[in-house]
């Protein structure tokens, strides 16, 4: 098992009041897969995925990651609005975590070339993000990400922020990369489409308290474009799960609304 | 067309209101218009100003003026940036601070000139020192907000990859307030000469403000309007020369301020 999560709760203060956000979560992620976290706004996606990132401290529970290659971290995120450092080059940001695990500078940049050479950035090497669009800065993000080699990649709603015509680029992108480096990926999404597209195992969870509500095994083949959204079996596995997620985001939504 | 002559053609207006304004002061002033005792042509403000370089009179007092803002920019910017990057990094040192800072800022920094006379040696330093006031307050302050205002998420992305500690300081958040402090540097900068003037009218023999007072008050009309052309050019040679130097140093910086 590559990433155990097991009865992990996270509880908060706010406003004088404790706000449960993950209530005894356990999950298992084995390696190489692709797992998609999908569930109504305030059901503690992110949260869950900071917990495994090391960001954030669980109030309760243990994560667990199973490491092959020691000197390489646990994990690497790609944030939703990229967080690149503005004042660095686009290669300088790749090679951050290298830097700042004392990687020798010839090295690291070879490092961070190849990555950008995966993502399609080569020429941009010595661009700052400002100048970049947003696809562009995040395929940045995806390279820093994976120069370190990580366990895990997570992702927390990466192409959340982009248009219509470029998440669908990214997202085949991120298929081909997955493909070449067989890397397990935690992915948080609000788009079912976005999670049948990508993931292996689609996990439904629910808001407040945050809870796994269901989880579903994606069995559409390999590889995936966008042609499986025509295939009859997509159809069927959309729906299902969707009756499920309307049940919670209404149920999220009266809860706003109430008390 | 010529790349020069374009740029005319979009900027004309810049160039022509200065020049309407001296033509129609020079022709006021020959036509009787205005009193050419206390209004003399610029182009006899040209030729005294042409005097005064010629016989090392403006040398003489440029020179003490330069070496003072010079001081007093170096002392204001040191002990500003050092204020502030510790105000911005320690929420406890800017609470106890702000207070302080809010009362003594607003004191226009002349009057600090007899309290400082009482705590350094006279002449020079307290000269220096008062010059330095009020450029520290504002350097202090414009770092102070260039540390809080990094994306909270940009800090988290670098923790994330590793940089803590020391590294977290000269990685992300001293580049990060670079922006801000270059601003806080140009207003001090300002300042500084318009301190130093005002300073050298009440305490000094050498000096541009000493020089400008000296021809008031023996009504050497025309020496007074030299010096103040010179005072403006430095102080735009000033401004310029900072803004051209964060051109240089910060290019990641330069589009965003520009847009």
């Amino acid at each position: 098992m590559k990433v155990e999560v097991d009865d992990v709760t996270v509880a908060f203060e706010s406003h004088g009041r404790s706000v449960v956000a993950l209530d005894r979560i356990s999950l298992r992620v084995v390696a190489g897969e692709f797992v998609c976290l999908v569930g109504p706004s305030g059901s503690g996606k992110s949260t869950l995925l900071r917990v495994v990132a090391g960001l954030l401290r669980q109030t309760s529970g243990a994560v667990r990651i199973q490491a092959e290659r020691p000197g390489t971290p646990a994990t690497a995120m790609v944030f939703q609005e990229h967080a690149l450092l503005p004042w660095r080059t686009v290669l300088a940001n790749v090679a951050f975590g290298l830097e700042n695990r004392g990687v020798a500078r010839a090295q690291r940049e070879a490092r961070a070339r190849e990555m950008l050479a995966l993502v399609g950035l080569t020429r941009f090497a010595r661009h700052y993000p400002h100048q970049l669009s947003g696809g562009m800065k995040q395929r940045v993000g995806i390279a820093r990400a994976l120069a370190n080699d990580p366990e895990v990649l997570l992702m927390d709603e990466p192409f959340a922020a982009l248009d219509a015509q470029t998440r669908t680029i990214m997202q085949e992108e991120l298929l081909r990369i997955w493909a070449t480096l067989g890397k397990t990926v935690i992915y948080v999404t609000h788009s079912l489409e976005e999670a049948l597209l990508l993931g292996d195992r689609v996990v439904l969870m629910t808001a407040r308290p945050g809870r796994v509500s269901q989880v579903f095994p994606v069995e559409l083949g390999r590889p995936r474009g966008l042609e499986i959204r025509a295939s009859q079996a997509y159809g069927v596995l959309l729906e299902k799960i969707w009756s499920q997620l309307r049940e919670e985001v209404v149920r999220a939504m009266g809860d706003d609304r109430g008390a | 067309m010529s790349r020069r002559s374009g740029w005319l053609a979009g900027h004309w207006l810049t160039v022509a209101s200065p020049a309407v304004l001296l033509i129609g002061w020079e022709l006021a002033a020959a036509t009787g218009l205005l009193r050419e005792a206390f209004f003399p042509r610029p182009s006899t403000v040209l030729a005294h100003l042409r005097r005064l370089i010629a016989d090392g009179t403006l040398l003489a007092h440029a020179l003490p003026t330069l070496g003072r803002i010079a001081w007093a920019f170096a002392l204001a910017a040191v002990l500003g940036i050092a204020f502030g990057l510790a105000m911005g990094l320690w929420r406890r040192l800017r609470e106890s601070l702000d207070p302080v800072f809010a009362v003594v800022y607003p004191i226009p920094s002349i009057l600090f000139l007899p309290l400082v006379s009482f705590l350094v040696p006279r002449g020079e330093t307290a000269l220096i020192v008062t010059t330095a006031v009020t450029s520290f307050f504002l350097i202090a302050f414009t770092t102070t907000e260039g540390v809080r205002q990094i994306d909270p998420l940009v800090v988290e992305a670098a923790r994330h990859y590793g940089a803590r500690g020391r590294r977290l300081f000269t990685a992300v958040l001293l580049p990060g307030a670079l922006p801000f402090i270059f601003t806080g540097l140009r207003l001090g900068l300002g300042f500084a000469l318009i301190v130093v003037v005002a300073v050298e009218i009440v305490n000094a023999t050498y000096g541009l403000g000493a020089l400008l007072w000296l021809s008031w008050q023996v009504l050497k009309v025309e020496d007074m309007y030299a010096t103040f052309v010179v005072i403006a050019a430095l102080g735009a040679v000033l401004s310029y020369g900072l803004a051209a130097l964060r051109a240089r140093l910060l290019p990641w910086a330069q589009d965003v301020a520009e847009r």
